[in-house]
């Protein structure tokens, strides 16, 4: 029972529960708010915040099971947005790695970085699965408008990943 | 620390296999990814629900902030478009009408013949890379994958992943699309053969070759329909009503005369870029491919769609060098930005269709 408890109180279990309701907003609310036309990448930003914070392991991790949740709920092929989200994540954590003392506008800086990067790593994966990708120049105002997009919400999103993924000090 | 670093590490190693697993499974149709996929969607639908409930009034100030000024242009367009239509329709529904019956009389499977759901559009991609829409029909309706979805306009894509209540439909501009089409040309001058009177003309599946001529008047004229059973479609048997004698004049065309018909394939290129109908052959019986040709679904056995859903018309003809035939760039019938209400055909063809 004890045990049971400790799982459930635990920051993956606070994970996934915070990860459905991020997942729940990006199928609904930010399907609709599509500013010029695209998609705004909640997820992406989330995975972003918690491997800038929490460095290459966790980044990986939560990559990894934001992108399986996500990938059930869209057509692609499963497992293709957990791998590059994944991949995403850990990239974002090499921030701590160069960087271990947070600074505010390197951290905006990052994020932007790593959407970029987040976004084409999308694209490769489609593009090794076989599935049509289409290079045009509507591409780039995709990763342009995204970008923006998690650069404006950043703050906020760094703020979540903080309190989903700190772990909690044992009182007795 | 160095626990923790371990644990860690070979959580990353066994949730990359899965992935990998996943996509491998997945791309084989597997039937356990499906059904991982419809419990997840299962039990994500209830949260997306709320969210939806809670997020709809800012999702409403948004298109009312950002949408305003389109909404109006379009408003007094489409009340324009009302008007110029309403006179058009009537004459639209007869020849639909007319055509269906002979279609009918001829044995041939109609687009009314075929069972079709409306369900509403309740979604977008998430993403910005596929084109897809949710709808709120699901195989609780009968839905299937790769049945035909359709608006008012025409064909606007397929069914591509199927729930209990809701559904994916890829759109045609979707890379991933592709569907065979008949390209009719139109462009040929017709000049019209009259017979008078005909004594009777019985069961018949060939058009004539040559005009018939030199028959004496007679009393009645009768035209008795066959139909071949076709599974899915409801085909009519009409009698046609006896003809005053001395009013019978019917126009047999030449039948080189008649529209010539190619077939090639349609596929999408994306939203931003026109979709394109490729494999054209280079015919000369069927002569020069022009801008504002129809586009109409092909149909056939092993075809997704049943024969004649328009598509669109040709906006542009791109010639290639050698045998390549070419390249018809494809303005579509239906707005796709603008969908909220569909109608999915409830067709299969013969060789997707489960023997009992």
């Amino acid at each position: 029972m004890s045990r049971l408890l400790i799982i459930l109180a635990s920051r993956w279990t606070r994970l996934v529960l915070v990860l459905l309701i991020v997942l729940a907003l990006q199928t609904t609310l930010f399907k609709e708010l599509r500013p010029f036309g695209v998609a705004a990448q909640i997820i992406l930003l989330f995975v972003t915040c918690a491997g800038i914070q929490f460095g290459i392991n966790i980044g990986a991790i939560v990559g990894l099971i934001a992108g399986l949740m996500f990938d059930f709920v869209v057509s692609t092929p499963a497992g293709l947005g957990s791998i590059a989200l994944g991949l995403t994540g850990a990239t974002a954590g090499l921030y701590i790695y160069f960087f271990p003392n947070p600074i505010w506008w390197l951290r905006l800086l990052t994020v932007a970085f790593v959407s970029v990067v987040g976004e084409i790593y999308v694209l490769i994966a489609q593009a090794m699965v076989g599935l049509g990708v289409v290079l045009e120049f509507g591409l780039l105002k995709i990763i342009a408008v995204v970008t923006a997009v998690n650069i404006c919400l950043s703050p906020g999103f760094f703020l979540v990943t903080r309190w989903t993924l700190s772990e909690r000090k044992k009182t007795r | 620390m160095a626990t923790n670093n371990t644990i860690r590490r070979r959580a990353i190693i066994l949730l990359t296999l899965t992935s990998i697993m996943l996509v491998t499974l997945d791309l084989q149709d597997s039937p356990q990814v499906a059904g991982l996929r419809s419990v997840f969607g299962t039990l994500f639908y209830p949260v997306e629900g709320v969210a939806r409930v809670i997020t709809r009034p800012v999702g409403n100030a948004w298109y009312g902030v950002t949408h305003y000024n389109k909404l109006l242009d379009e408003n007094s367009l489409l009340r324009q478009q009302v008007a110029q239509q309403e006179g058009a329709t009537v004459a639209a529904a007869a020849s639909v009408r007319l055509s269906q019956e002979l279609l009918a009389l001829n044995g041939l499977p109609t687009l009314a013949g075929i069972n079709a759901v409306t369900a509403q559009v309740i979604g977008e991609s998430p993403t910005s890379f596929s084109q897809t829409i949710e709808i709120n029909q699901g195989a609780e309706s009968g839905i299937r994958v790769g049945m035909p979805v359709l608006n008012a306009a025409g064909l606007i894509g397929k069914i591509t992943k199927v729930f209990t209540n809701r559904s994916f439909v890829m759109l045609i501009t979707d890379p991933e699309f592709s569907i065979s089409v008949k390209v009719v040309s139109t462009g040929r001058k017709t000049t019209d053969s009259t017979v008078q009177g005909i004594t009777s003309v019985t069961t018949s599946t060939a058009v004539p070759l040559e005009p018939i001529s030199n028959i004496p008047d007679a009393e009645t004229t009768t035209t008795t329909t066959t139909t071949i059973p076709i599974e899915g479609f409801t085909a009519v048997v009409t009698t046609l009503p006896a003809t005053p004698k001395g009013l019978t004049s019917i126009t047999i065309p030449l039948a080189s005369e008649l529209d010539v018909r190619e077939t090639g394939v349609i596929q999408g290129n994306g939203p931003a870029r026109q979709p394109t109908v490729r494999f054209i052959d280079n015919s000369l019986r069927f002569g020069s491919i022009e801008a504002g040709v129809p586009i109409v679904t092909a149909g056939g056995s092993r075809s997704l769609a049943p024969p004649d859903v328009l598509i669109g018309v040709v906006s542009r003809v791109v010639e290639r060098v050698g045998s390549a035939g070419p390249l018809l760039e494809i303005e579509l019938a239906a707005e796709l930005t603008n969908l909220s209400f569909v109608r999915i055909l409830l067709y299969q063809p013969i060789t997707e269709k489960k023997s009992p």
